[in-house]
């Protein structure tokens, strides 16, 4: 496939329920739900198990339509840090054959396997061998599809789940696209597929013969994007999630900053840039970082870290004028300085919601 | 500068200090020893700014006063993997070199300029006094577990030391129990009180002799030092206002249970085996002279059940408790009995050895869980 680059989506079936019946062989073959119980207010099926779903228990249905639908249905409660530890796991096999994986959530990725990082020579024979691993090493099944693009791949890890393998190739590509039923479209939902069936358009086909300005006119924003995946074109990549590190900014001068007083100047509005960019993501953390470039191009970089979280502009201001200070000032000429924020604490902080009716001393501080 | 010294002897007085050195540190130095050579005595330091901790030891031989930073890890597991015997250390502060020669094989390690290890606080307007070394140890024992890991109450992630002329107060929480740990055999010169992260009580805790050593604590408005013959610390306080804990101690609860504190930890661990793994909450129905634990699992369908003897006095009544919370207070209570002073299910429990120890006052507070009582 010269030219084109190869994409696999991976989905694990009913990844939730897969997990709880390996762990607790007495679930094997019966139907489950992991989620909330029904008793109560009654919560809602995260995943039922292929047994459940043969009674038409679906994802996102109240716990109590799924046990009016299969009255023997066993519900078990998420155990989410064992489904995060498989996933993990999941993605270090992702890992072996590409470094560009994009998770979707933590049953499902995209893999971009066109560098071919161990020269296995397919696509599908990449994806294959993650199924393989997959089933060998943690003893679940997944589903895959390959394609050309994240569109086709996604709909054809669908098409033949649970344990599925599907390749839609370059040549197949348009023919697919034109029979599948437009409710099919990946990001088409009922009510837009209400529409464009009012309007005669029930298959790609229908699509592909609009105009992109029919398209634009009609579906908006969206048109453009359902015209050119009707021709099998998607060129959205397969973006590695990246976490956010350190948060940053930084102003190079006009003119090289020679006095403390100028330079304590500039690190005051950097400081607020700073504080402004943490506010937007609702940041805190415990390393303030100043960066100094000389006029000789030479860099260095300071830090301070505190025991507890930090992101007020106060604090960054003024811990970024003691490590300028003490990274030795006199006779130097700054061309830039920069202030970031690192070692964010996302975690949740400890407390309520971690110990449900667990009464607290100290209630208003 | 020139030293001999035997690899154990080194090594044991590295682990000493080498706790505060942090997994990943922004600067390199920071990855290092500082080793400071004053005629015969060697003066290790290891910091992570926040601590920093240094440590004296005596070395033969040697020749020519100076200073370098060593590589902590490399330095570390070389000796680990050393017999007993005597090293030669010669370094060369103009080239940063570190040559380390034993009888069996010759060492080289490249090293940082010392003047890059960052400054010791000054201790300027300290006010100090002493405790022995024992002592120390056991007031962080006794609170450093209630210390709160909550970030956004800085404040309570460290234990307040609460001074008096005629005692010292330690006191820990976490919003949901409390330690308030007195000894009334320290005198303080001043009444007043500072907040000490937990990271240098752990390391003092670690390091400090078991034993009468007096041990010099001296403090100001940002630093603590804690000094003994060999051995010394100084970290950064938290700069935070520690909540009026006195407030929310009941001074009124009315009701005494007194149980076995080993029956009482073991069943406890038991019948909490079958609580719900998130609230762990296991209920108390004391009626008359019997303690009845109880906890279940609806989702699981768990449940569980034990009753002891116990006295108490006053009128019979459920409340339930995050028994996670409770084995570990229990745990750090000494004696053969305790006593559990209670009011009502949504108050605060009180908690007390039945024994006390003279000049020692140990009181543990811990808040009910409010459902399905």
């Amino acid at each position: 496939m010269p030219g084109h680059r190869k994409i696999i989506h991976i989905d694990m079936d009913a990844f939730y329920a897969s997990v709880e019946q390996r762990d607790n062989p007495e679930l094997v073959g019966k139907a489950i739900v992991v989620g909330g119980s029904p008793e109560g207010r009654g919560g809602v099926v995260a995943t039922a198990s292929y047994e459940a779903r043969k009674y038409g228990v679906r994802s996102a249905m109240p716990s109590k339509t799924a046990l009016r639908l299969c009255p023997h249905v066993i519900f078990i409660r998420p155990r989410f840090a064992a489904y995060k530890e498989v996933s993990t796991r999941i993605r270090e096999i992702f890992g072996r054959y590409t470094d560009l994986i994009e998770p979707l959530s933590l049953d499902e990725a995209y893999l971009d396997v066109t560098e071919d990082k161990l020269q296995i020579g397919s696509a599908m024979e990449i994806a294959k061998q993650i199924r393989q691993a997959i089933r060998d090493e943690l003893n679940l099944t997944a589903s895959a599809g390959v394609s050309i693009n994240k569109f086709v791949a996604k709909i054809a890890s669908d098409m033949n789940k649970p344990d599925g393998l599907t390749f839609i190739g370059p040549s197949n590509i348009e023919h697919f696209m034109e029979t599948l039923p437009v409710e099919k479209f990946h990001g088409v939902g009922k009510v837009t597929a209400e529409k464009m069936k009012a309007m005669g358009l029930h298959h790609g086909a229908d699509l592909k013969k609009l105009t992109l300005e029919d398209m634009m006119d009609r579906f908006g924003k969206s048109g453009r994007f359902y015209y050119n995946i009707v021709r099998g074109i998607d060129d959205r990549e397969v973006q590695p999630y990246r976490e956010t590190k350190s948060l940053g900014a930084e102003d190079t001068f006009a003119e090289d900053l020679t006095t403390i007083d100028e330079m304590n100047v500039e690190l005051d509005k950097i400081a607020k840039t700073v504080y402004d960019r943490l506010q937007r993501y609702q940041l805190k953390g415990r390393t303030i970082t100043v960066k100094i470039k000389y006029h000789d191009f030479k860099i260095i970089t300071r830090s301070q870290s505190f025991p507890y979280l930090v992101g007020d502009i106060e604090t960054l201001s003024s811990t970024a004028k003691i490590l300028l200070a003490t990274s030795g000032i006199e006779n130097v000429r700054i061309r830039l300085l920069g202030i970031s924020l690192s070692n964010f604490d996302v975690a949740e902080p400890k407390g309520k919601r971690d110990r449900p009716g667990q009464l607290s001393l100290f209630e208003g501080l | 500068m020139r030293f001999i010294v035997t690899s154990t002897a080194l090594l044991k007085n590295l682990q000493q200090i080498s706790g505060v050195i942090s997994a990943n540190t922004v600067l390199s130095v920071l990855e290092d020893f500082l080793f400071d050579l004053q005629g015969n005595t060697l003066t290790l330091t290891a910091t992570d700014l926040e601590t920093m901790m240094r440590v004296q030891m005596d070395v033969n031989e040697a020749q020519g006063d100076g200073r370098i930073c060593i590589p902590s890890k490399i330095l570390m597991d070389y000796l680990k993997n050393l017999p007993d015997q005597p090293i030669t250390f010669t370094i060369s502060e103009q080239d940063l070199s570190i040559e380390m020669s034993s009888e069996v094989g010759k060492y080289r390690i490249g090293g940082e300029k010392a003047d890059d290890f960052p400054k010791e606080p000054a201790p300027v307007d300290t006010t100090s006094f002493t405790m022995p070394s024992i002592a120390l140890i056991e007031s962080i024992n006794k609170s450093l577990f209630a210390v709160s890991t909550d970030t956004l109450r800085p404040a309570m992630t460290g234990v307040f030391f609460e001074l008096a002329q005629d005692s010292i107060t330690f006191v820990s929480t976490d919003a949901h129990r409390l330690v308030q740990f007195r000894r009334s055999d320290i005198n303080c010169p001043v009444q007043e009180g500072f907040v000490v992260p937990k990271k240098p009580l752990q390391q003092l805790r670690a390091t400090l002799p078991a034993d009468d050593t007096q041990l010099q604590l001296s403090y100001n408005n940002s630093h603590l030092f804690v000094t003994s013959t060999r051995l010394s610390l100084s970290c950064r306080l938290i700069d935070a206002r520690f909540p009026d804990y006195k407030a929310v101690i009941p001074t009124d609860n009315p009701y005494r249970l007194t149980v076995s504190r080993v029956d009482f930890l073991s069943a406890l661990r038991r019948v909490n085996i079958f609580a719900n793994k998130t609230t762990n909450q296991v209920v108390l129905d004391i009626n008359g002279n019997t303690l009845q634990l109880s906890a279940q699992d609806i989702d699981f369908s768990y449940e569980g059940k034990e009753t002891l003897s116990c006295q108490y006095s006053g009128e019979d009544m459920k409340i339930a408790f995050n028994a996670r919370l409770m084995i570990e207070l229990v745990n750090n209570i000494e004696g053969a009995e305790i006593n559990v002073e209670l009011s009502t299910p949504t108050r605060a429990g009180i908690f007390r050895p039945v024994e006390t120890t003279e000049n020692e006052d140990v009181l543990m507070l811990l808040m009910p869980l409010m459902v399905g009582v």
